[in-house]
């Protein structure tokens, strides 16, 4: 009898019983969700990023869809960091899987405030920093200028204990800079990548299509892209990296594992198939079966090997 | 309410009537035991990526007993044209019921207001009405006769049907806001339903704020996940700041409390 392979990983210290999650914003742990499968079978559980104050969101319409993919410009809605600690921490703490705790910061010390106050509560695993959302009107580059990158990783860094991960832009001349630079500072892990800005035009309108003019591209378009944005920053940095982009169930999963990251998130193709978390942990167990591989670590990075 | 399923079922009838609209029954059971008027479904009929998202589409008419469901699309785009090729047999990928189901039956005459493919939205409700021996009055409107939507099935379900076209081709030449209005005028209906049209949205809401009626209107949004995953399908509320989404907080939505876009 052939022995079930250990899926689990480890980001930044904390234990993944396999290296599947959400991708923040795109999967949300409530009622509507119950004939799904339980979230407790994830890998980390993750909100949709929250500010320390309520905000509306962006204006419709708010998304379009793109051969292979979509654009969003939701432009983060919250009711702030008091009701998120308040009515939707606790939930997330309680299913049992590491809780990730995605938040963003309109200046620098909002970054500051927001991840003491995450941390004081004591129900946050890891910190992930939204440097990287496209949707933003302030249109702050947090994490297009190594600088102000450098400034706020390190700023968070030093203000709390809990491990922390930045999720970076695509929309930079070389994210493995950006990689090291977010790691130099101090970042634990990295969540690569953040959706393409992008934008689509309405030709009977002759306008842009979406409420904000432009969005985020995510989905199978931008794979390609971001299983290269993997790789390169695994050939720089030693901190454990999060791979996403246009993750649709096993295979693409393998590919970013393969590329080098410990863990994936899955982001659009939840509105698709509610159950493609599931099949991709499935899948990759059945992979590693096959592959004859005992565990899911040792195939993180391999594609780096040179024959 | 009960929570949605996500289900590989089963087309089992389609026909066109009237041209461009598509009449698809479906099989799966258990959105067809537990959908409840005002609800609807995400429904993919492919496996590509262009299209890639799933449609949300109004449930006509759900049968608990045979276990099926109609929906009505009319083709607009690259998703409907494939789900209104599909041959009897074929799979689809559903997930539902999604979004409210409206649950206060106490109005003493209801009026439904519906234009085009919007008649899809409020044939369920009629139904409801009609078991509840509750008077509904349908005011169905199109630019012209060719193009009345689901007519037989909100004949069956209605006390009477008043026909508007734009072209005077049948019924009422001419809005179907003055059929509702003379309605109101003889006190047979307390509450409106709207859907297919932003005019018609704006009449039912001055009426409601007016105090006339109860109005309600039936909103779309564009949708990934039919959910509250996307955040998507977001509609302003009017009155507070901020956003409803049409697919938690809807589709169905007491008008005064939301914006229409003009």
């Amino acid at each position: 009898m052939r022995v079930s392979p250990d899926l689990s990983v480890e980001i930044a210290g904390v234990p993944f019983p396999n290296p599947v999650m959400p991708a923040s914003g795109a999967y949300e742990v409530d009622e509507i969700h119950d004939n799904f499968f339980s979230p407790s079978e994830l890998g980390a559980v993750i909100n949709k990023t929250i500010f320390l104050h309520p905000r509306p969101g962006n204006p419709p319409p708010r998304i379009w869809e793109t051969p292979c993919g979509m654009l969003n410009a939701i432009g983060i809605p919250c009711d702030g960091a008091e009701a998120f600690i308040w009515d939707k921490l606790p939930n997330l703490r309680k299913l049992g899987p590491p809780v990730v705790v995605s938040i963003a910061g309109e200046t620098m010390e909002e970054w500051i405030e927001l991840s003491e106050l995450i941390e004081s509560t004591g129900m946050a695993d890891l910190l992930e920093l939204n440097l990287s959302c496209p949707n933003l009107s302030d249109g702050i580059p947090w994490s297009t200028e190594e600088k102000t990158l450098e400034r706020v990783v390190s700023a968070v860094v030093s203000r709390v204990k809990l491990p922390v991960i930045a999720k970076l832009s695509p929309v930079v001349t070389d994210i493995a800079d950006m990689a090291r630079t977010a790691e130099g500072a101090g970042a634990s892990a990295l969540s690569m990548i953040n959706t393409y800005k992008g934008m689509a035009i309405d030709i009977k309108r002759k306008r842009p299509v979406l409420g904000n003019v432009t969005g985020g591209l995510s989905g199978p378009a931008i794979r390609p892209l971001a299983v290269w944005a993997v790789y390169s920053a695994y050939e720089t940095v030693k901190i454990p990296i999060i791979g996403m982009g246009g993750i649709d169930g096993p295979t693409a999963a393998i590919e970013f594992l393969l590329a080098g990251a410990s863990a994936v998130a899955v982001g659009m193709y939840n509105f698709i198939d509610p159950f493609t978390m599931k099949k991709t942990i499935e899948g990759i167990r059945t992979y590693l079966l096959e592959e004859g591989y005992s565990s899911v670590r040792e195939i993180i990075g391999m594609a780096h090997t040179r024959a | 309410m009960a929570a949605p399923v996500y289900r590989k079922a089963t087309l089992v009838s389609r026909k066109e009537n009237p041209k461009g609209y598509f009449h698809l029954v479906i099989r799966e059971e258990q959105i067809a035991q537990t959908a409840g008027p005002g609800q609807f479904v995400m429904v993919r009929g492919w496996h590509t990526g262009d299209p890639i998202l799933p449609r949300p589409f109004d449930i006509v008419l759900a049968d608990p007993l045979k276990g099926v469901f109609r929906l009505c699309i009319k083709v607009e785009g690259k998703g409907t044209r494939l789900l209104s090729t599909l041959k009897k047999g074929s799979s689809l990928y559903v997930t539902g019921p999604l979004g409210k189901s409206i649950t206060e039956f106490d109005s003493s005459g209801t009026a439904l207001l519906v234009r085009g493919a919007g008649a899809a939205a409020v044939v369920f409700l009629a139904e409801t009405l009609t078991k509840l021996k509750k008077p509904v009055f349908t005011i169905l409107s199109a630019s012209t006769k060719s193009r009345l939507v689901c007519r037989a099935l909100l004949e069956e379900f209605s006390n009477d049907v008043f026909i508007a076209t734009d072209d005077g081709t049948e019924g009422y030449h001419g809005n179907g806001t003055d059929i509702l209005d003379q309605l109101i005028t003889e006190g047979k209906v307390d509450t409106v339903y709207t859907c297919g049209s932003h005019r018609f949205a704006r009449h039912v809401k001055a009426l409601d704020l007016a105090g006339k009626v109860k109005g309600y209107l039936f909103l779309e949004g564009y949708m990934g996940c039919g959910m509250g995953d996307c955040h998507g399908c977001a509609v302003k509320k009017d009155g507070e700041d901020g956003y409803f989404l049409v697919c938690m907080d809807g589709p169905v939505f007491r008008s005064r409390t939301v914006v229409v876009d003009s």
